[in-house]
C-alpha cells in the first residue's frame, strides 16, 4: 500500500493551501458577515484558472486527478465555505453535463466562460417536494416544435439567483418516476426563466441560494443534455460518487479550519496560570478530533483513489460523505467548547464554523438516505 | 538579460520547532516555504522580464531534495528554469560556504543581474547575498525597495536606510538583496502551477562546479554550533491597579521606572 502523494500532488497541495491562505482566509469572516455574493474575491480567485480544475488541458482546464480535486475542495472550504460552494458549483455539478453532452456552440457560449469565472453556473435538482427523492420531480419538459417547453420551480439552488445558466432536471413523464428524468440547459435571459425568493441561510453565507422559476420556458432541441431520453438518472449516477466525496472533503476542510483555530487558542489561552492546552481534558479533545479527522481523510482519499482508478466507489463515497460530515460537526462543537463563551459571539470565528458545518448534512444525500443505501447495498435483495 | 535568483527554503513560521536532546540540532515540523524575502526577488525578476522580454530567469537554491518544492513555486510564479544545488552529504549551514557554492553556480551560468532576499527568516544571518557579490567581485545593494533597470548596463535602485532611503545608480552586473515593500509577490496562475508540476528540475552536485569538496564539506566550516537555546518564556502580564485613571498612570510610570527600568 502506498499512501504517499506524488511530488506533483504534494506541490499542488502546497500551492492551493498558500493561495487560500493569501486570498480567501483573510476575507472569510467578512464574506460571512455581509452574506452577499463576494464578487471581488470571486474575480480575484477565479482569474487564477482553478475553475477548469477537472477538465482537459486542451479546453483550458487542468486535468487534475481526483486526489488533487479533493485537496482543492478541502482547502477552499477551509478558507470559506461560502465562497467554496459557488466555486465548486462552477467546477463540478454546474458544468458537468455541458462538458459531457453540450454542443460546441454551448461549450463556447457557456462552459468555457464558466471555466474562466466569467459566467456563473448552477445545477437544479431540488424542488419543494423532492430532494433525495428525485423520482418525485415535478418540473416538466415537453417537446415543442424544434425544442423543449419547461415548466416548474426549483428550490435551494446554489448560485441560482446570480447564475448565467443552469442545468435543469425535468421529467418528460411524471408517471415514469426516475425513468422520466432528463437534463436541459437554460440560459439567463430566456423568456419565462427568472429567479424567485432568496433563501437566508444559517451558514454558508456568501453563497447566494434560492428559487428558480421556469414559466413556459422554451429552449432549442440542442439544450437537451444527454445521449438518450430517459437516462438522466443514470448520468447522475456517474457523478454521484464524486459529489459525495467532494461534500466529505468540504466537511473535512471546515473541520480543519476549526481545528486550527482551536489549536491556536489552546496554546495561547491562559487559565490557572498556564495555557489551557496543558490540561488533560483539553488534550483529550485534540486527540479525538485528530483521530476522527484522520479517519475521515483516509476514507475520502481512498474513495478518490478508487474513483481515479475506475473502481467501484459507491459505498465508500457514501460512507466518507456521511462520516466526514459527522466528524466536522464533532470538531466544530469541540471548538466552541475549547473557545469558551467567546465562541458564542459573532465577533469571533467559532460560531461561523459551527453554523457552516450544518449545511453539509444535506448536500450529497442526507445521512438517513445514505445509511439506507449503504445497508441495502451491503445486505442485498432478500 | 540573464537574471539569476537565489532562494532558500525555510521552515514555515508556524512550523513546530523543537531543540533535540543533544541541543545542537533541531527537529522541525514538515512545513516549509520559500523564504519570505526571496519571494520579492522572484517577483522582481519576473517584472524585469515583463519589461525586457528576451530575459532568461534562472532560480537556484542550495538545499535538500525537499527544496525542489520552493523551486517549483518560483516556476509557478513565472521564472523560466530552476536548479537544485544538492546538499546531500554536504550538510553545511555556513553562509561563507553557501556563498562560495552559489557564486560558482553564477560564474558557470553567466548573469547580468542577481537577486536574492535580504536575509533568510530561519537563521536571520543576512550574509549570503553580500558574500556572493564579493566572490563574484561585483557591486551589491542591500534591502532594495525599488529597482529600475534602465538598460542592460545600468540600474537605479532605492535602498532602505535607518529613517530614510538611499538612491543608487549601479553598473551591471550587480547583485541586489530584496526587502519587503519592493513589490507584491503574485499568486501563481493555474497555467504556471501546471508548468511547475511538469518541470524537470536538475539536481547539481556542487562539486561539479569546479569546487574542491574539502572546501565546502562540513569540516570546512568555520562555524560550530555549540547549542540551541529556546527563547525565554514571557513573564506574566502585570495588571496596573488604581481607583482612578490618574492613579493608574502613576502606578504605570512607577512600574516602568522601577521594575521594567524602561524610563
Amino acid at each position: 500500500m502506498d499512501f504517499k502523494l506524488t511530488e506533483e500532488q504534494e506541490f499542488f497541495k502546497k500551492i492551493i493551501t498558500d493561495t487560500v491562505d493569501k486570498l480567501i482566509v483573510p476575507k472569510s469572516q467578512e464574506i460571512d458577515e455581509k452574506d452577499e455574493f463576494p464578487w471581488e474575491v470571486w474575480k480575484e480567485f477565479t482569474k487564477l484558472g482553478y475553475l477548469g480544475l477537472r477538465y482537459p488541458e486542451e479546453t483550458g482546464g487542468m486535468n487534475a486527478d481526483k486526489i488533487m480535486c479533493m485537496t482543492f475542495y478541502e482547502e477552499i472550504s477551509r478558507g470559506s465555505v461560502g465562497l467554496a460552494q459557488s466555486v465548486i458549483m462552477n467546477i463540478l455539478m454546474g458544468t458537468y453535463f455541458l462538458f459531457r453532452f453540450g454542443s460546441n456552440a454551448i461549450k463556447e457560449r457557456c462552459l468555457y466562460p464558466a471555466m474562466r469565472g466569467e459566467k456563473i453556473a448552477t445545477m437544479c435538482f431540488t424542488e419543494d417536494q423532492s430532494g433525495s427523492d428525485l423520482g418525485a420531480t415535478r418540473t416538466t419538459a415537453a417537446r415543442d416544435g424544434d425544442g423543449w417547453r419547461i415548466n416548474g420551480t426549483k428550490m435551494w439552488i446554489t448560485n441560482g439567483p446570480i447564475c448565467d445558466f443552469c442545468t435543469v432536471l425535468a421529467t418528460l413523464d411524471p408517471t415514469k418516476g426516475l425513468k422520466g428524468l432528463n437534463f436541459f440547459l437554460v440560459e439567463k435571459g430566456t423568456p419565462g426563466f427568472s429567479s424567485g425568493q432568496i433563501i437566508h441561510k444559517l451558514g454558508c453565507r456568501g453563497t447566494v441560494t434560492g428559487e428558480l422559476v421556469f414559466d413556459n420556458v422554451w429552449v432549442p432541441y440542442e439544450n437537451f443534455l444527454g445521449e438518450e431520453l430517459g437516462k438522466g438518472v443514470y448520468y447522475v449516477g456517474d457523478i454521484l460518487d464524486e459529489v459525495r466525496l467532494m461534500t466529505g472533503a468540504m466537511a473535512l476542510g471546515i473541520a480543519k479550519g476549526a481545528y486550527n483555530e482551536a489549536l491556536e487558542f489552546a496554546k495561547k489561552r491562559i487559565a490557572f496560570g498556564q495555557p489551557i492546552g496543558n490540561f488533560q481534558l483539553i488534550r483529550e479533545k485534540f486527540a479525538e478530533m485528530d483521530t476522527f479527522m484522520n479517519a475521515a481523510r483516509l476514507m475520502i482519499y481512498y474513495g478518490a483513489w478508487l474513483l481515479e482508478n475506475g473502481m467501484d466507489s459507491r459505498i465508500i463515497a457514501a460512507e466518507a460523505k456521511m462520516y466526514a460530515t459527522e466528524v466536522c460537526l464533532k470538531v466544530v462543537d469541540e471548538l466552541t467548547r475549547i473557545y469558551g463563551a467567546n465562541a458564542f459571539a459573532y465577533e469571533f470565528t467559532p460560531q461561523r464554523y459551527f453554523r457552516d458545518a450544518r449545511f453539509l448534512l444535506y448536500g450529497g444525500g442526507t445521512h438517513e438516505v445514505l445509511k439506507d443505501f449503504i445497508g441495502r447495498t451491503l445486505i442485498g435483495k432478500l | 538579460m540573464n537574471i539569476i535568483v537565489f532562494i532558500k527554503q525555510v521552515a514555515d513560521t508556524e512550523a513546530r520547532i523543537l531543540i533535540k536532546s543533544d541541543k545542537k540540532s533541531l527537529e522541525i515540523e514538515n512545513k516549509y516555504n520559500m523564504n519570505f524575502f526571496d519571494e520579492f526577488a522572484v517577483e522582481e525578476a519576473i517584472r524585469i522580464k515583463e519589461k525586457f522580454k528576451d530575459s532568461l530567469i534562472t532560480v537556484c537554491t542550495y538545499g535538500t531534495k525537499k527544496a525542489i518544492e520552493a523551486l517549483r513555486t518560483a516556476i509557478a510564479m513565472g521564472v523560466d528554469r530552476a536548479f537544485l544545488l544538492d546538499n546531500t552529504n554536504l550538510d553545511n549551514d555556513d553562509p561563507l560556504i553557501i556563498a562560495k557554492i552559489l557564486s560558482s553556480f553564477a560564474k558557470k551560468e553567466g548573469f547580468d543581474l542577481i537577486l536574492c532576499g535580504r536575509q533568510a527568516i530561519d537563521d536571520e544571518n543576512a550574509n549570503v547575498g553580500a558574500m556572493v557579490a564579493e566572490f563574484l567581485n561585483i557591486p551589491h545593494i542591500s534591502a532594495i525597495l525599488k529597482l529600475e533597470v534602465i538598460d542592460d548596463k545600468k540600474v537605479k535602485a532605492e535602498s532602505e536606510l535607518e529613517g530614510g532611503r538611499e538612491v543608487i545608480e549601479a553598473q551591471l552586473p550587480a547583485l541586489f538583496t530584496t526587502q519587503k515593500g519592493l513589490n507584491e509577490p503574485r499568486v501563481p496562475l493555474i497555467t504556471g502551477v501546471m508548468k511547475a508540476m511538469k518541470a524537470v528540475i536538475p539536481a547539481i552536485d556542487p562539486c561539479s562546479l569546479g569546487i574542491v569538496k574539502e572546501d565546502i564539506d562540513t569540516k570546512a566550516s568555520k562555524i560550530t554550533v555549540l547549542s540551541y537555546e529556546p527563547p525565554q518564556s514571557r513573564p506574566p502580564v502585570k495588571v496596573i491597579d488604581g481607583e482612578t485613571p490618574e492613579e493608574k498612570v502613576k502606578s504605570l510610570v512607577k512600574a516602568l521606572k522601577e521594575e521594567a527600568k524602561a524610563l
